[in-house]
């Protein structure tokens, strides 16, 4: 655990240190990256304690979703429906809280708190 | 817990969510600061210049002043140049730099207060076409000095719309718009009120929208005297001023 909140602020000090900004358009891009990569990391958590981790399934899933993602995002501004990034969005989000649900358990039960 | 549990695949992606969190937290920022920054910014260069402006316009009404008082002095110690230095003073008043009294009219014209539902806003303000046909009636009518809410028109003055406001020689203006002209006073009424365009903002306008228009006589009344520069750059006088 404390290997990924030092990851993370990695990650978050690396960001803010090179000061890297993307274009207004590339926004909504960025948005659903951003869900992708909490999506990932929450399943990467799952996986982990379910002992099934695969750094080749789970690297590839990491970038298939977000590519799909991004892909959605790209042809709805493509043919004039700025919303289908929506689709990206809530399919995320209910994996993100999906995951965190088991995680969560998992976590009680191997603390034995059940 | 077990140790080492955690993958460099899944470390790897928590370093890039927090890359990715970053990047949008520096876009973000950067638009906050970049928007509404620089429009407060120019709105106080514009105040700022437009303070100094005014600063500058009432010392160059105080260095006319004194010149004028300079010139006349001069006059008087030499005597010889008094018909000179009248002759300045009428040319002075004419070009509207000295402030004149006399009979005239007094117009007002203010915004409607409530807009209709559904009705066009811009049909319940006064706008720069407006003041400029009631000044243009005013000069056919014989006007001899007119001025805008204190910002005398001179040959160079501009009456034009400038966002909200309506600009005036280089004052920007607001409703009400207090018009002051010197002149013969029925002479100026039959002027304006024969006006096609300038009537119709006292015959209808008025009534249909709620515009706040007045016009009344006086036998006294004072129009101030221009107070921007006067700096001709390309004109020179034509055969040698003659």
């Amino acid at each position: 655990m404390l290997a990924l909140a030092l990851a993370l602020a990695l990650g978050v000090t690396l960001g803010l240190l090179t000061n890297v900004t993307v274009p207004v358009a590339a926004l909504t891009y960025l948005g659903v990256a951003v869900l992708a990569a909490i999506d990932a990391c929450l399943g990467g958590v799952k996986a982990s304690l379910e002992e099934t981790f695969d750094d080749k399934i789970f690297i590839s899933g990491f970038l298939t979703n977000t590519l799909m993602a991004a892909f959605i995002v790209f042809v709805g501004d493509r043919i004039g429906v700025r919303e289908l990034y929506l689709a990206a969005v809530v399919a995320f989000g209910l994996r993100v809280f999906e995951n965190l649900g088991t995680v969560r358990r998992l976590l009680f039960s191997r603390w034995g708190w059940e | 817990m077990h140790r080492n549990q955690f993958r460099p695949g899944l470390i790897f992606v928590f370093v890039v969510l927090g890359l990715l969190i970053a990047v949008a937290f520096n876009t973000t920022s950067r638009l906050a600061e970049a928007r509404p920054g620089r429009v407060s910014d120019l709105v106080d260069v514009v105040q700022s210049m437009e303070v100094q402006r005014e600063e500058l316009q009432n010392r160059l009404a105080e260095l006319r002043s004194d010149l004028a008082r300079l010139e006349r002095e001069a006059a008087d110690d030499s005597g010889v140049s008094k018909s000179f230095s009248r002759e300045l003073d009428r040319v002075r008043q004419a070009a509207g730099l000295s402030a004149v009294t006399g009979p005239g009219i007094e117009i007002v014209l203010g915004d409607g207060s409530e807009v209709a539902p559904g009705a066009d806003p811009n049909d319940y303000l006064i706008h720069d076409t407006d003041i400029a046909a009631v000044v243009n009636a005013l000069f056919v009518g014989g006007a001899e000095a007119v001025e805008v809410n204190g910002e005398r028109l001179v040959a160079t003055t501009p009456i034009r719309c400038a966002g909200t406001t309506v600009l005036v020689n280089s004052a920007r203006l607001g409703s009400p718009y207090i018009i002051k002209a010197i002149g013969d006073p029925a002479e100026l009424e039959r002027a304006v009120m024969d006006d096609e365009a300038a009537s119709l903002l006292f015959d209808v306008y008025s009534s249909q929208y709620g515009l706040q228009v007045s016009m009344s006589k006086s036998s006294e009344l004072e129009v101030t005297g221009y107070r921007g520069s006067l700096r001709p750059q390309y004109s020179v006088p034509a055969n040698g001023g003659a």
